[in-house]
């Protein structure tokens, strides 16, 4: 059981944050990047089964994996922003977080403009060119 | 299949058994240390009893030296009497030159206690004028050698009133640090 | 796929300890020596933490496919 793992993980942090704070808070704010790194990693592990299922069935579906790979992509590249963006935001640093956030965001474009130029190709695609036809 | 179980258990068993060793000494380091903080002013405060003494047998008895050091040897407890001692018996012998057993003697006597090289130094120095002068001079030089190590002896209160418990306390912080870093 | 808590006990603790030191060290008036052993903790426990971190990071890019970025 993963879960029960994972929230005790959680629990104990807690716990260890408090007896921290008032003692050494940089020490504290160490305890709170290591607990999120040791549940992501639990997380992680597991978001690799279900990738793996998404391929296996996006094969089945004869689509083209380039597409399966962006969206993968974007979705870890999701992750790590907010991973980054919430410890700098327990650190105290709303600014830097937010500065963070905006760079996934854009990264996350970035990644999708080949998705976006094909799906604008498609629809150039089905608008008629030669419109002076009906004229 | 025992030997792998004895593998698994041996391990987790050693581990504790390391950090055990490793707290403990470390813990012994810091209270050697503290306890030499203690030992430093009680041992001086010895010296300049014995030096006093020494004043004394020479003012009313007018002994040899070597019969001096003698008395005195049986007066004061351990690692001094030790220093008379040897200092009577090598005394008894051929003494060619009395300042080489003196110094000789002095650093055997203070590698054993827990004296320091500011000590080491006063008594040095001490060992330079014993046997040289007319009993008043002499006098003088005791005195002075005296006032020298009371000096220190403050000195040696004031440094064990504040490192005494931080050595004890330091010792066994730094044996759980290590642990720790190394679990 | 057994993470467990120790260490997350291993910092804490360290950071116990170095707090004890630190106060140890100042009542006695040694405050530079408290103040450089507070930073060597700190920067032992932060090589730790970073080595998690790279950890961590490696694993998603393995798992989400970015070896290209």
């Amino acid at each position: 059981m993963d879960i029960i793992q994972i929230v005790l993980i959680g629990i104990i942090a807690s716990l260890l944050y408090i007896i921290l704070k008032d003692v050494q808070p940089t020490f504290a704010f160490v305890i709170i990047l290591i607990t999120s790194v040791l549940i992501l990693m639990l997380v992680v592990k597991q978001i690799g089964i279900i990738i793996q299922l998404l391929t296996s069935l996006a094969d089945k579906a004869t689509i083209n994996s380039f597409y399966l790979e962006t969206i993968l992509k974007i979705i870890g590249i999701a992750y790590i922003t907010e991973l980054g963006a919430n410890v700098t935001k327990d650190a105290g640093l709303a600014s830097v977080a937010s500065k963070v956030e905006l760079a996934g965001k854009i990264f996350i474009l970035l990644l999708a403009i080949p998705i976006i130029s094909a799906v604008v190709e498609v629809i150039i695609n089905f608008i008629p060119t030669s419109g002076n036809h009906f004229l | 299949m025992w030997k792998k179980y004895y593998f698994e258990y041996g391990e987790k068993t050693m581990k504790w058994i390391g950090a055990i060793l490793l707290v403990s000494t470390t813990s012994w380091i810091g209270f050697d240390m503290s306890k030499k903080l203690t030992e430093r002013p009680k041992q001086i405060r010895l010296l300049i009893q014995s030096l006093q003494m020494l004043e004394t047998e020479m003012g009313y008895s007018q002994l040899t030296l070597q019969q001096t050091f003698q008395n005195i040897s049986k007066k004061v407890p351990y690692p001094l009497d030790q220093f008379y001692e040897r200092l009577a018996h090598k005394l008894s012998g051929i003494v060619i030159d009395f300042l080489t057993i003196w110094d000789e003697e002095l650093s055997k006597f203070v590698q054993t206690s827990a004296l320091k090289q500011t000590e080491h130094e006063v008594m040095k120095q001490f060992g330079r004028n014993l046997g040289q002068h007319t009993f008043l001079q002499q006098q003088k030089y005791i005195k002075l050698t005296i006032h020298h190590l009371q000096r220190e002896l403050d000195d040696a209160m004031e440094e064990r009133r504040k490192y005494e418990k931080m050595m004890k306390s330091l010792g066994v912080l730094i044996g759980l640090l290590i642990v720790l870093l190394l679990f | 796929m057994l993470i467990d808590a120790t260490i997350l006990f291993q910092i804490a603790g360290i950071g116990i300890i170095t707090a004890l030191i630190h106060t140890v060290l100042k009542q006695v008036g040694k405050e530079d020596i408290a103040q450089f052993v507070s930073l060597v903790g700190f920067i032992i426990v932060l090589v730790i933490v970073i080595h998690h971190l790279s950890d961590l990071f490696q694993q998603i890019k393995s798992v989400f496919l970015l070896q290209g970025l």
